[in-house]
């Protein structure tokens, strides 16, 4: 429980107009996209790393729960403050402290928006390459606390590649340096353990980023198709053929139409199966490397083929694609997206099953995917009102987990564990593995102040020390 | 220390034998002998067949408090941190196999005793490129690779393990198995363990198995070498190369001192003064047309004094010299030590000259070989061991003052344990908790953390 006192304790090192605490501020932090909800206690928001150290200091020695949060756009439950507590929020600490160049780095806090980065990257350019499609809200700490991956993440690699160093305060509110702008810092790479860590191990508060210089040229091919086999068969054949373009992204005919409904993108809404191939690179070579797609494409039985040059074309097709969760949300407010990656060569059976599962299940699943790397974001699409219905998504859900464990894949390729994923996790690791993840947090954060209940599961759910093996 | 002594021995050998069979274990003294490392002669080295003998092997360390030294071919065991005590030398060579390959996902899984070569040339097969390139890849085992973070020149197009790798299978320091990461390209289950275990240099676990990511071979490949008469023209050519569209594969430097043992690196000879920059160019011939046309221009407008552009035969004589001049110096020299010094990629030529600088007031040669891309240059001293540590205290403060690091990597051992201390960090304490968590009794390879930790 946080006391009155604590909260004006909060209040003096942060300021007054940093530190909420009425019933309709607490309610507005209690959920986000999935259905669970957790009313926080007090929402803080610090300016620089000193207050972020202040707050845990006292956080700390009350061993009050903490919830870091960026913008809040996780798909996982991620920051529900399911333990009440306090939410502390990083979107104040916003500043692009500098951007380097000549030495490919950029510094920046933890609360600055994806985009912002790149819209004053691009004047000079730079790219940020991680860009997941909630890139005009989601936040670099946010990008970082999930690991976040994006369209462009098929060619350019996910986040991990491309954070440095990285500045974090401590459960207890040490602040530590890992990394550096210099490359191979020797000792442990501890910042590989906070990326895609969901704020369980610290909060970062400022990052140095790796950034690139923009590709010459870019293209976008519109690929389309009759069948979605016939367009995911494409995609593994591109991928078997040794080619690898900027991004390789697939869209069904329920997505596309969803889209057109609040989006005009021009994506046709009567094909099965959509491919938006972005090419870049030199623009000698892009000639070349359209071709060699078409005809992979044409041999798949390719209805339509359409190809975007101009800087307006090409921002037009993207908007349709990067605002598919949004026009969802539109026409149905509830639905599960998953998030489940297959091995690349996977993709044609993986889809053929998701799609025997909608039937199975009589649930209507709509689907886009970062192809390229078999990350499928299958939408399952149900009626709040409807227990039934709700019931039947969340079955079908397991079931599509499951399959892809079962292809040698993962629970999640970007969108992270959070709380939805949690119940699944001992389905992929055992127990010796989450033992060794708990060891790990259990160095960062004995008392398990940061975000509790999110990413492991809890250790007293099973025996988690060394399995008896059958002597030799 | 040596432990050889110490009455848990004897039960220790025939233990291990049980685990691995007679054949497998030795203690012969000339054998251990061939382990020697940081002047310590191991009491037992044991070959592993697979992953579950290793937990056995490690369960069996901790029981009698035998520190354990994981080895792949041995090639990375006397760079860095001295160790403190080894026992029994866990070599994992036998576990050579390739155990899956999957070449519609570029993935192979592999045993972590393959050498890096062996793989080469499996994948060559497939038309396929495992891309990571460190120096000794003729002989040196993937899973040494791994626990070393060892990187090549084409780092630069490919970035480091923690890219490449996609899943670790691991024994703790308390003998658990455990599986990280997975096969698919993104991930984000869990805590990412297995990029912990790249660069952990076996004092975290050891490295059984991995999968790891393939590309296609090029279409095309050519190499671009450059001379220049001073180290600012050669910077200023790179520097340009860093912020336009072109993505060479490699862009590696070597200077006159750094060459002058190995054999010609490209078609000309290099003078002590000079420096050459080798740089790798591959893709499709559109793209590769396009490199070699503008870097040459870069290099015409930046004073090159010689340019070749290599193919074929001729190209990888000139990258197996490039490779070759470390172990050339450092043969030739046996006082010679090689260090690491990474910087910001703007303060490449800063450092470039502050080490000769350096070599100047100690009136000693210095050679630099470096990875042009990532802001790592690697000094040659020719130094006797007296001056050593107070070379390696400027070349340390040079590379800081210019907001990077070094370190030593091969040096004579009392050098090694005089100045091989890592860099003092705020997040040294951490790493330590780490390491006593993982291993309370201090088994795996003690002492190379470094500096303190243990
Ligand atoms: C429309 C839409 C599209 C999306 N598309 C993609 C996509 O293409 N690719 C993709 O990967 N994801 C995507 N996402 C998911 C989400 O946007 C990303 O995970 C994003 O990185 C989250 O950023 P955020 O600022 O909203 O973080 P939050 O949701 O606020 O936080 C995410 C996690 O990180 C932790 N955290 C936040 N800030 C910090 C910090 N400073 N220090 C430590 N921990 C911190 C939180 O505790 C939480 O566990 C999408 C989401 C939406 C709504």
């Amino acid at each position: 429980m946080v006391k009155e006192s604590f909260i004006k304790e909060l209040a003096k090192i942060l300021g007054r107009e940093n530190v909420l605490s009425a019933r309709k501020d607490l309610l507005a932090y209690s959920y986000d996209s999935t259905p669970e909800r957790g009313m926080p206690e007090v929402i803080v928001f610090p300016r620089s790393t000193a207050q972020v150290s202040a707050v845990m200091k006292a956080v700390h020695r009350e061993k009050i729960p903490v919830v870091p949060r960026g913008a809040g756009t996780n798909l996982s439950g991620g920051t529900i403050p399911t333990s009440g507590g306090v939410v502390l929020e990083l979107s104040r600490m916003n500043r692009i402290l500098e951007i380097d160049s000549a030495n490919r780095r950029a510094t920046v806090e933890p609360g600055v928006v994806n985009l912002d980065l790149q819209n004053a990257l691009a004047p000079l350019g730079f790219v940020f390459p991680p860009d997941p499609a909630s890139q005009k809200s989601s936040t670099l700490g946010g990008n970082v606390g999930e690991n976040a991956g994006g369209p462009h993440c098929l060619k350019y690699g996910v986040t991990s590649k491309y954070v440095c160093g990285m500045e974090i305060v401590l459960a207890d509110g040490e602040i530590v340096e890992l990394g550096g702008s210099a490359e191979d810092t020797p000792g442990y790479d501890l910042r590989a353990l906070l990326i895609g860590a969901e704020g369980i191990l610290g909060i970062v508060t400022r990052l140095v980023l790796n950034i690139v210089p923009l590709p010459e040229t870019s293209w976008i091919l519109l690929a389309v198709f009759e069948t979605l086999e016939d367009a995911s068969q494409a995609v593994s054949d591109i991928i078997s053929a040794g080619i690898i373009p900027g991004a390789l992204e697939l869209m069904d005919k329920t997505s596309c139409w969803v889209i057109e409904q609040s989006i005009s993108a021009g994506y046709p809404t009567d094909a099965e199966g959509v491919l938006l191939i972005e090419l870049e690179g030199l623009g000698d070579s892009l000639d070349r490397q359209a071709k060699d797609i078409s005809e992979i494409c044409r041999k798949n039985k390719m209805r339509e083929l359409r190809l975007a040059k101009t800087t307006d074309e090409k921002a037009v097709l993207w908007q349709g694609r990067r605002g598919f969760f949004g026009a969802v949300a539109r026409i149905c407010p509830q639905y599960v997206v998953m998030d489940g990656t297959v091995p690349r060569n996977m993709i044609v059976p993986a889809l053929r099953k998701v799609g025997e599962v909608a039937e199975k299940y009589k649930v209507t699943i709509a689907n886009v995917a970062h192809a390229g790397d078999g990350n499928l974001h299958p939408l399952i699409l149900f009626d709040v009102n409807s227990e039934k219905e709700k019931k039947a998504a969340k079955e079908a859900g397991k079931v599509i987990l499951k399959v892809c464990l079962d292809m040698g894949g993962t629970l999640t390729g970007e969108h992270g564990i959070g709380l939805e994923k949690l119940p699944t996790m001992k389905a992929m690791f055992r127990p010796a593995d989450l033992a060794a993840m708990h060891r790990v947090k259990s160095v960062f954060d004995p008392d398990s102040i940061l975000n509790p209940g999110k990413l492991l599961p809890p250790e007293e759910d099973g025996p988690h020390h060394e399995e008896k093996e059958a002597p030799a | 220390m040596d432990k050889t002594a110490s009455p848990e021995q004897p039960a220790l050998g025939p233990r291990l034998a049980g685990i691995v069979g007679p054949e497998n274990v030795a203690t012969d003294r000339q054998v251990t002998k061939t382990y020697e490392v940081d002047g310590l002669v191991p009491a037992a080295v044991v070959f592993a067949a697979n992953t579950e003998q290793v937990s056995q092997i490690v369960k069996a360390g901790n029981e009698s408090g035998a520190s354990i030294i994981p080895w792949g071919s041995g090639s990375k065991q006397a760079v860095g941190p001295c160790l403190s005590s080894a026992d029994i030398v866990l070599c994992l060579k036998p576990m050579n196999r390739i155990i899956e390959l999957n070449t519609g996902n570029f993935s192979v899984e592999i045993g972590a005793g393959l050498s890096n070569a062996a793989l080469q040339k499996q994948m060559g097969e497939h038309r396929l490129l495992f891309p990571l390139d460190p120096l000794y890849l003729e002989t040196s085992t993937i899973g040494g690779e791994l626990a070393t973070n060892a990187s090549g020149p084409r780092r630069a197009a490919y970035g480091t393990a923690r890219d490449i790798v996609l899943g670790i299978t691991a024994v703790t320091p308390t003998g658990d198995i455990i599986h990280t990461g997975g096969r698919t390209m993104k991930n984000v289950a869990g805590i990412d363990l297995c990029k912990l275990y790249i660069g952990s240099w076996g004092t975290l676990g050891i490295i059984t198995e991995a999968v790891l990511r393939l590309f296609p071979l090029p279409e095309v490949s050519r190499s671009l070498c450059l001379t220049f008469a001073g180290i600012e023209d050669a910077f200023r050519l790179v520097a340009r190369l860093l912020i336009s569209p072109l993505t060479p594969g490699s862009v590696e430097l070597i200077d006159g001192v750094a060459g002058r043992n190995s054999a010609p690196i490209g078609d000309s000879p290099l003078a002590e003064d000079e420096v050459r920059l080798l740089i790798d160019i591959s893709g499709n011939r559109e793209e590769v047309e396009r490199h070699l046309k503008e870097i040459s221009a870069m290099a015409g407008a930046n004073q090159v004094r010689h340019i070749a552009t290599l193919e074929g035969e001729a190209a990888t004589r000139a990258w197996n010299a490039y490779r070759g001049a470390h172990q050339a110096v450092l043969s030739a020299a046996p006082s010679a030590f090689q260090g690491k010094a990474s910087v910001p990629l703007s303060r490449q030529a800063d450092m470039f000259k502050a080490i000769k600088e350096i070599g100047q007031k100690y009136r000693v040669p210095t050679g630099i070989r470096g990875h042009c891309y990532n802001g790592i240059l690697y000094p040659y001293v020719v130094a006797g061991d007296d001056h050593a540590v107070s070379i390696i205290g400027d070349l340390k403060k040079a590379a800081a003052d210019l907001g990077g690091f070094f370190i030593v990597e091969s040096a004579p051992l009392p050098v090694r344990k005089s100045a091989g201390a890592l860099p003092r960090r705020s997040d040294r304490a951490l790493m330590k908790r780490l390491k006593t968590e993982f291993d309370p009794n201090n088994i795996l390879n003690p002492g190379k953390l470094g500096e303190g930790a243990d």
